[in-house]
C-alpha cells in the first residue's frame, strides 16, 4: 500500500447511544451526520450513516479513500462478558495470577466489594511444566506432554481462544513457541492463539498475562466485527481500506487491529483527544487540557507541545477510570499504551441529592437515557445536572438543541427547588448553581488527575472542550483551577469522529531491558533496538509499507535503581549515531524533577522497557473557513438578537444572555454573558470571559473583558 | 432529617471536603510513584493526610485503612512539642510510639506545617513503613524482641529541616542506624515530595476562600463528619455486645492470646471497650493504642449505610476504652514491631461483635490478615530485605460465598510480582495461587487459603522473620457455618517436610535450595454446609476449587460422571451426614482432615468449635 491516499476521507466513531459520521472533502470541507447506534449489528448502522452522506454530498462510494474507525465494541466485549470461550496455558504454580491480580482494590472501608470474574475460567487456566528465570535461562526445560494434556482439554472445551503466558518468557519467547506449536497442532488453525512475549514482551506476569488474554478473548470477536463491517461498506460500494483507532491514538489497519484487538480497547474516547491535539497544535494552543462531557461521565486528557499524554497502567472493565494507580484493581490490567485519560462520573444525566449530613452530592449515580433528566418527560423524578443547568437558564428551555427532543424546563425547576433548594434552605436559582458548583468542583478532579497530579499546572494551559456538554461547563471549571483560556473547536457534539482524521498510522513494538543504564552501553543498546525495529518492518511490510513510507521513534523507560515506576523518555541520539546513555538519564531526571518536583542524580539509572514506534503521516483535512450552513447544523431557530435570561451565580446575579449562533461571533472578544447554541452542543460564555471566533472557527473563551 | 448547626455554605463544605482529599490522594500518588523500597511501591505501606492548623485531621489518601487513626496521636505529639516554635519550611520527623504517638518503629512520619499568608494553616502528613530502621533484625520487625530499645532507632518528634535547611545531624544519624541507608533515603525524599506537593495546593485553596472562611469550613466540616457518624450509630439498636477471638501465641510453644471487645450503643453514642483483653507479652506484638482506634473507625466506616468523610470530628462520637498495660496499649518500653498482627485481630474481633448488631452485613472471619514475611541475606555482594504482605482469603458473607485475591478489609495492599521479585532478589517463587480443598465450608463458603511458596537461590543462604497467625485457633464462622481452615509455614514441602511456627522467635535459616512454603488461613463459612446449593458445589467442582471426594464427604453433594448433580445421590448422602452431625459427628471434620492429609500436615483434634489440638506439632 502506497501512502495513504487522497480524496474524501470518512471518520466513524461508535459510541453507546450515537454513531457520529464526518466526511471531509479533499478541500477539508466537512459533512457530518449523528444517528442512533444499532447495537445488534453497528456496521448497520454505519451503512445507513454513509448512505445518508454519500446521498448528501452526491459523490460516488469509490470517491471515498479512506474510513477511519473509532469503537467502543472491544471495551463493551469485556464489560458484557461476551468475548470468546478462551484457554490459558502459564507456567506450573501460576494459573491463579489472573484471579488474584494485584489484590489491590479500588476502594476502601467496604465489606463487600465484589470484583469482575476473570476472564478466564479456572478450569480453563491449565499450566505447562517449565521454568525460565529472568536472564532467560532455563531452569527446568519444557515438558511437551504437560503442554498436550493442557491441548486435549482445551479442545475438549471447545475454545475459540487461547492465550500462553509463562513467566519470564518475556527474556526467552522459546518455552512459548513450543508450547504454541502444541496448542496449534491440536487446537488447529480457527483458534485465535496469543502469545505473551509476541504481544506485550515486558516485565510483571500478572500484567502481561492479563493483556494477553485480553487480547485473546477478545480476537474471534473483533475479527468478525470488522469483518461484518466491511461487508456493510462493500454492499453500498464503499471499498477504502478501513483503519482503525488504537487506544494511544494510532491508526492501525484492520487487518492488523483483528490479529491484536488489545490494542484498540480504548479506541472510542482516544480520538478526541488525538483531535484536541492536532488542532490545538494547528491554531497556536498546542499545550491544552481536553474535556469531553457526556452524559454519564465527564473525561479530562493533557497534550504538551501537541503531544498527547499516554499511559502504560490501564484496566479494562473498571468502571470509572481515575487515571490513578490508586484506585486501579477493579478491572482487568492492559498493559499497553493507552491516552492518559482520566474519568469522573459526572454528566448531564448524574442524579443530584442531599445527603443526610445536609451537602449536596452530584452523581456518580446517573438517570441514563431512561429516565433521564425530569426535563425530558420520561419518568425521571430526581433531578439531575442538567436539569440544574436548565434552570439555570443556560439551556434553551423548549427542545433539546437539533435532537428534536421537547424539553420541560418548569419540571426541571420544580425538581431542583423541592428536592434541593427547599431542603437546603435556598432559593431555586441558588441551589441550581450550587449543584454546578459541586459538579466542576467533581469535574475539576478529573482535570486535576492529569495535571496537578503529575506535576503540571494547568494555568499554563488552554482548556479544550466538546461532547455534548464540555462547553457548558468548560469555563466554571476553568475558574475553579484558574485557567484563562478554553477552546470549543467546530462541531463539538461529533469532534470525536473529526479526530478519527487527524490520526497517524502507527506500530510500536517494545521488550523488556532491566539494566543499569550506565551498564548497557550504547552499542549494545541500539542493537537492542534494532532488533525491535526489525521486528517493526516487518510489520509494517505486512500493512503494505516500505523504509521509506515511515519514520521511526525510540522510547526507553526508566526509573531510578530500585523505584518501582517508570518515566518514558525519547532517546537521545549522540553524534556517532548511537543512543547517549548520559543525555537519557539527564532527560530522565528532568522529567522526574518535573513530574515529583524532585531528582537523584547521584542516583543510578536503570531502563525496564524499551520502545520502538513506526509513524507513517497522514494527509489531514486542511483548516478550512466554513461559509455554508453545516450538514445538519442549524442555529437553534432563535432570532438575531434573541436573549435569555440566566443565573450566574450569587454575584453576578441574574442577567440577560444573548443566545447566538457560532456564526454570530467575529474574530472580536465579545463579552459574557452569551450562549452558543448549536445543533449538537452549547457553549456557555459566563459573566467576566470574552468570546470571538479564531480563523479556525474554534470559539475562543479568555478570561476578561473585552474593553 | 437533622443538620448540623453550622454557618459555611453547604457548596462550599463538598467543595471544599473534595479539594482536600484530592490533595491527599495527590500526595499518596508521589509516594508511590518516587518511593525506593518494595513495600512502599509495591505493597503500598503508607499513608498521606492532611490536618488542619490544630492537628487534627481533615483528609486522607486512598491507601492504607488501617492507617486510618494514625494521624491524631501522632500530630498531638507533635503540637504539644512544637506547637508554639514552627516556621515556615520546617519539616518534622519521628516515629517513636511512646514519646511521639507513633505506631512502631519502621511507621517514619514525616510532617510538614502548611503557611500561607504567615499563619499557620494546617500540616501535610505523611507516614511510611520503612524498609529498615535497625535493630535485632533486617526489616526491623522482629518478633522476638522483647524491649523497644532492640528495635531500632527511635526517633521523638525533631526537626529534619529548618527553615527549609536539612538538619545535617538527624541525615547522618539516620544513615548509619539503617541496614539500607540508600532506599531509606529515597523513601524519606518520597515523603518531603509529598509533603512539599501538598504545601502548593492547600496554600491556594486556603488564599481563595480567604483564612477565615477557609478555618469556618474546616470546623464545619467536623461538625459534619460528627453528625454523619451519630446517625449512622443512632439506626444501629441500642445494647452491648462483646466478643472474644484469640492469636496462637508466640514461639515453639504458644500461649494464646486474647482479645476482648464489648460495644455499646446508646442512641447516637458508641463505647467500645477492650478489657478482658491480654496484658502486655514479651514479645514484639503489642500495639500502641492508635493501630487499635484506627480498626474501631475503619469498622464503623464499612458497617454505615452512608459516606462518613475522614475529619477527625467523626471520632468525637466514638469513645475508645484501650486499658494501659494491655495489649492493645501497652506501656514502655514493650517492643511491638510486629504489632499489626493485633490490628488484624482486633478486625476480626469488632466484627464478630457487630456481626451480633448488623448481621447482614458482616462477613464470616477471613485469613486473619497480613502474613508478613521478611527475607534478607546477600545479593551480588549487598544486603538485601524482600518483605511481603500476603493475604486474600474472604470469610462468606450472609448471601454469598467469600472473595479470593482481595485484600483484607483493613489494608488495601498489594502483591509484589513474581518475575520482580526473582530479577531483583536470589530467590524463586515456586507457587502463588490457591490451595484446593481449603476454607471453611457452608452455605457459602469462606474463600480458600492461598499458598506462596520460596526457593532460595541465594549461595550463601537466606534468614527470615515471619508474623502469621491461626493455626490454633481457626477463622470464625457465622449462622452455622464452618471454621476456616488452619495456617501453616512449611519447610521443604513433601515427604521430608518440617514446619515453623506461625511466629518463630528466633529468625529462619533456610540454605541455598531449601523451600519455604506459607499457607495463609481459610476462610470461614456462613449458615450451614448441608443447605449449600448443590449447584455451586458443581460450580467449585468443575472449577477445581475442591475435588469430588470433597463434594461428597463435605456437602453430601454426589456428582455423575458428567459433573452434574446427582439429586437423589445427593439426597441421600446429605441425609446420612445430617444423621451423624446430629448423633456427636465427632471431633475432626471431613473437611480439616482431607485439608491436613492433602498438605502431608498432623493430625488433630478439634477443641471446642474453632481450636485445633495438634497431635504433634513437629510434622513427621
Amino acid at each position: 500500500m502506497p501512502a495513504p491516499q487522497s480524496g474524501w476521507r470518512l471518520g466513524v466513531d461508535i459510541g453507546g447511544t450515537f454513531t457520529d459520521l464526518v466526511l471531509a472533502a479533499p478541500d477539508g470541507a466537512l459533512h457530518t451526520h449523528k444517528l442512533l447506534s444499532t447495537p445488534d449489528d453497528y456496521g448497520e448502522g454505519i451503512r445507513d450513516g454513509v448512505a445518508a452522506l454519500l446521498g448528501e454530498t452526491g459523490i460516488e462510494p469509490g470517491a471515498i479513500g479512506r474510513v477511519v474507525h473509532g469503537t467502543t465494541v472491544a471495551t463493551n466485549a469485556v464489560l458484557e462478558g461476551k468475548g470468546a470461550l478462551t484457554g490459558l496455558v502459564t507456567t506450573r504454580g501460576f494459573r491463579d495470577v489472573l484471579e488474584m491480580r494485584r489484590l489491590r482494590i479500588p476502594e476502601m472501608y467496604t465489606l463487600n466489594y465484589r470484583r469482575s470474574d476473570p476472564l478466564v475460567p479456572r478450569r480453563l487456566r491449565l499450566e505447562a511444566d517449565e521454568r525460565t528465570g529472568p536472564e532467560g535461562e532455563v531452569w527446568r526445560p519444557l515438558d511437551p506432554a504437560s503442554v498436550e494434556a493442557a491441548a486435549e482439554r482445551l479442545a475438549a472445551a471447545g475454545v475459540g481462544a487461547v492465550a500462553v503466558c509463562l513467566l519470564h518468557a518475556y527474556a526467552n519467547p522459546d518455552h512459548e513457541k513450543q508450547v504454541a506449536a502444541i496448542l496449534r497442532a491440536r487446537l488447529g488453525d480457527d483458534v485465535f492463539l496469543t502469545c505473551s512475549s509476541d504481544l506485550l514482551p515486558v516485565i510483571r506476569e500478572y500484567e502481561r498475562t492479563s493483556t494477553t488474554v485480553i487480547n485473546a478473548y477478545l480476537g474471534p470477536v473483533i475479527r468478525g466485527y470488522l469483518g461484518r463491517l466491511q461487508d456493510h461498506l462493500r454492499a453500498i460500494g464503499v471499498t477504502a481500506p478501513i483503519l482503525v483507532m488504537k487506544s494511544d491514538g494510532g491508526i492501525m489497519s484492520a487487518a492488523a487491529a483483528a490479529e491484536k484487538p488489545a490494542y484498540i480497547v480504548e479506541s472510542g474516547p482516544a480520538a478526541g483527544v488525538i483531535g484536541a491535539a492536532h488542532t490545538g497544535a494547528r491554531d497556536g494552543m498546542a499545550d491544552c487540557i481536553t474535556l469531553d462531557m457526556g452524559g454519564t461521565t465527564a473525561k479530562a486528557s493533557i497534550v504538551e507541545a501537541g503531544e498527547v499524554a499516554r499511559t502504560g497502567d490501564y484496566e479494562v472493565g473498571a468502571g470509572i477510570n481515575l487515571s490513578s494507580k490508586l484506585v486501579m484493581g477493579g478491572g482487568h490490567a492492559l498493559k499497553l499504551p493507552v491516552i492518559d485519560i482520566s474519568e469522573i462520573g459526572a454528566g448531564g444525566g448524574s442524579l443530584v441529592r442531599v445527603d443526610p449530613g445536609g451537602l449536596v452530592r452530584v452523581g456518580p449515580e446517573s438517570a441514563g437515557a431512561v429516565p433521564g433528566p425530569v426535563a425530558y418527560g420520561q419518568g425521571g423524578t430526581e433531578p439531575t445536572f442538567c436539569d440544574a443547568v436548565l434552570t439555570l437558564g443556560w439551556l434553551n428551555p423548549d427542545y433539546l438543541v437539533g435532537g428534536g427532543l421537547a424539553i420541560d424546563a418548569g419540571a426541571a425547576a420544580r425538581a431542583v427547588g423541592a428536592q434541593i433548594a427547599a431542603v437546603l434552605g435556598r432559593d431555586v436559582p441558588d441551589a441550581a448553581h450550587g449543584i454546578l458548583e459541586v459538579a466542576c468542583g467533581t469535574m475539576m478532579r478529573a482535570v486535576k488527575a492529569v495535571s496537578t497530579y503529575r506535576g503540571r499546572d494547568p494555568r499554563d494551559f488552554a482548556l479544550f472542550a466538546f461532547g455534548g456538554n464540555g462547553p457548558v461547563v468548560a469555563a466554571a471549571i476553568a475558574d475553579l483551577l484558574e485557567m484563562t483560556r478554553v477552546v470549543v473547536p467546530p462541531n463539538p457534539g461529533v469532534f470525536s469522529a473529526y479526530g478519527l482524521l487527524l490520526s497517524d498510522i502507527e506500530q510500536e513494538a517494545a521488550r523488556s531491558h532491566l539494566a543499569l543504564l550506565s551498564g548497557t552501553g550504547p552499542a549494545a543498546l541500539d542493537a537492542l533496538f534494532r532488533e525491535l525495529e526489525s521486528g517493526l518492518a516487518a510489520d509494517m511490510a505486512a500493512e503494505g509499507y516500505g523504509a521509506g513510507d515511515y519514520a521511526l521513534r525510540r522510547l526507553a523507560e526508566l526509573r531510578y535503581e530500585g523505584q518501582a515506576h517508570e518515566l518514558a523518555v525519547p532517546v537521545a541520539t549522540g553524534p556517532d549515531g548511537l543512543p547517549d546513555t548520559a543525555a537519557m538519564a539527564a532527560a530522565f531526571g528532568d522529567e522526574h524533577e518535573r513530574t515529583y518536583g524532585h531528582r537523584a542524580d547521584a542516583e543510578a539509572v536503570e531502563s525496564v522497557t524499551l520502545r520502538a514506534v513506526a509513524t507513517v503521516t497522514v494527509e489531514k483535512p486542511a483548516p478550512r473557513l466554513q461559509t455554508g450552513p453545516q450538514t445538519g447544523l442549524q442555529s437553534g431557530g432563535n432570532a438575531p438578537g434573541a436573549v435569555r435570561p440566566a443565573f450566574f451565580g450569587a454575584s453576578a446575579g441574574r442577567l440577560d444572555a444573548p443566545v447566538l449562533a457560532r456564526a454570530g461571533l467575529t474574530a472580536e472578544r465579545r463579552d459574557g454573558p452569551l450562549i452558543v447554541e448549536e445543533y449538537d452542543a452549547t457553549c456557555v460564555v459566563p459573566p467576566g470571559w470574552t468570546a470571538r471566533l479564531d480563523a479556525a472557527q474554534n470559539i475562543v473563551l479568555e478570561k476578561g473583558s473585552a474593553a | 432529617m437533622t443538620r448540623p448547626g453550622r454557618n459555611a455554605d453547604p457548596i462550599a463544605l463538598e467543595v471544599v471536603r473534595n479539594a482536600l482529599s484530592s490533595i491527599a490522594d495527590e500526595m499518596a500518588l508521589v509516594v508511590l510513584r518516587t518511593a525506593y523500597s518494595s513495600i512502599v511501591r509495591d505493597s503500598m505501606d503508607y499513608s498521606t493526610g492532611l490536618c488542619d492548623r490544630h492537628g487534627a485531621a481533615v483528609a486522607h489518601g486512598l491507601t492504607m485503612a488501617l492507617h486510618l487513626g494514625s494521624f491524631p496521636d501522632a500530630m498531638k505529639a507533635l503540637v504539644a512539642d512544637y506547637g508554639d516554635d514552627t516556621k515556615p519550611g520546617d519539616i518534622f520527623v519521628f516515629n517513636d510510639p511512646y514519646s511521639a504517638g507513633g505506631m512502631h518503629l519502621p511507621d517514619v512520619y514525616i510532617v510538614k506545617p502548611l503557611f500561607c499568608g504567615g499563619e499557620l494553616e494546617g500540616y501535610a502528613a505523611t507516614l511510611v513503613h520503612q524498609i529498615d530502621m535497625g535493630g535485632i533484625a533486617p526489616g526491623s520487625t522482629a518478633v522476638y524482641a522483647t524491649e523497644i530499645f532492640q528495635e531500632g532507632l527511635r526517633i521523638p518528634v525533631l526537626k529534619m529541616y529548618e527553615e527549609g535547611r536539612p538538619n545535617e545531624t538527624f541525615f547522618r544519624l539516620m544513615h548509619t542506624n539503617t541496614r539500607v541507608p540508600d532506599k531509606l533515603a529515597g523513601d524519606m525524599r518520597a515523603q518531603v515530595a509529598a509533603c512539599n506537593t501538598a504545601e502548593r495546593a492547600y496554600g491556594r485553596l486556603v488564599e481563595k476562600h480567604g483564612s477565615e472562611t477557609f478555618r469556618a469550613i474546616l470546623a464545619d466540616l467536623h461538625d459534619y463528619a460528627e453528625a454523619v457518624t451519630r446517625q449512622e450509630i443512632a439506626k444501629l439498636p441500642d445494647g452491648q455486645w462483646s466478643f472474644t477471638d484469640w492469636l496462637d501465641g508466640l514461639g515453639d510453644d504458644p500461649e494464646p492470646i486474647p482479645l476482648k471487645v464489648t460495644v455499646t450503643i446508646d442512641g447516637s453514642r458508641m463505647i467500645v471497650d477492650w478489657a478482658g483483653t491480654s496484658p502486655e507479652v514479651p514479645g514484639a506484638i503489642n500495639c500502641p493504642s492508635p493501630f487499635v482506634k484506627s480498626a474501631v473507625q475503619l469498622i464503623v466506616k464499612c458497617i454505615a449505610g452512608e459516606e462518613i468523610p475522614n475529619f477527625e470530628g467523626f471520632a468525637r462520637a466514638i469513645e475508645i476504652r484501650l486499658p494501659e498495660g494491655t495489649i492493645v496499649n501497652p506501656r514502655p518500653p514493650a517492643a511491638c514491631a510486629a504489632r499489626a498482627i493485633v490490628g488484624w485481630r482486633a478486625l476480626d474481633v469488632l466484627l464478630g461483635a457487630f456481626a451480633q448488631i448488623v448481621p447482614d452485613r458482616i462477613p464470616a472471619a477471613g485469613e486473619g490478615g497480613v502474613t508478613f514475611p521478611a527475607i534478607s541475606g546477600l545479593h551480588r555482594g549487598r544486603q538485601f530485605v524482600l518483605s511481603e504482605t500476603l493475604a486474600g482469603s474472604w470469610g462468606a458473607m450472609p448471601d454469598r460465598d467469600g472473595s479470593f485475591g482481595i485484600p483484607n478489609p483493613g489494608g488495601n495492599l498489594t502483591n509484589q510480582p513474581v518475575e520482580m521479585i526473582e530479577a531483583l532478589h536470589p530467590l524463586e517463587v515456586e507457587r502463588y495461587g490457591m490451595v484446593e480443598n481449603s476454607g471453611g465450608p457452608g452455605r457459602y463458603r469462606g474463600a480458600p487459603a492461598y499458598r506462596r511458596q520460596y526457593r532460595v537461590r541465594a549461595p550463601g543462604g537466606v534468614q527470615m522473620v515471619m508474623r502469621s497467625d491461626r493455626r490454633q485457633f481457626l477463622p470464625y464462622g457465622l449462622d452455622g457455618g464452618c471454621p476456616g481452615t488452619p495456617s501453616w509455614n512449611i519447610v521443604n514441602p513433601g515427604p521430608d517436610q518440617r514446619t515453623e511456627p506461625v511466629m518463630p522467635m528466633e529468625a529462619v535459616r533456610l540454605a541455598e535450595g531449601e523451600v519455604f512454603c506459607h499457607i495463609g488461613a481459610g476462610g470461614a463459612g456462613q449458615g450451614d454446609p448441608l443447605a449449600r446449593d448443590p449447584a455451586l458445589v458443581a460450580a467449585d467442582v468443575s472449577e477445581e476449587r475442591i475435588t469430588r471426594e470433597y463434594a461428597e464427604a463435605v456437602y453430601g453433594v454426589v456428582l455423575g460422571v458428567d459433573g452434574a448433580v446427582d439429586t437423589e445421590a445427593t439426597g441421600a448422602a446429605r441425609a446420612a451426614l445430617r444423621e451423624a452431625r446430629d448423633n456427636g459427628g465427632g471431633t475432626a471434620p471431613a473437611y480439616l482432615r482431607m485439608f491436613q492429609d492433602s498438605l502431608g500436615l498432623p493430625g488433630f483434634r478439634l477443641e471446642g468449635e474453632r481450636r485445633m489440638v495438634y497431635a504433634d506439632e513437629g510434622g513427621e
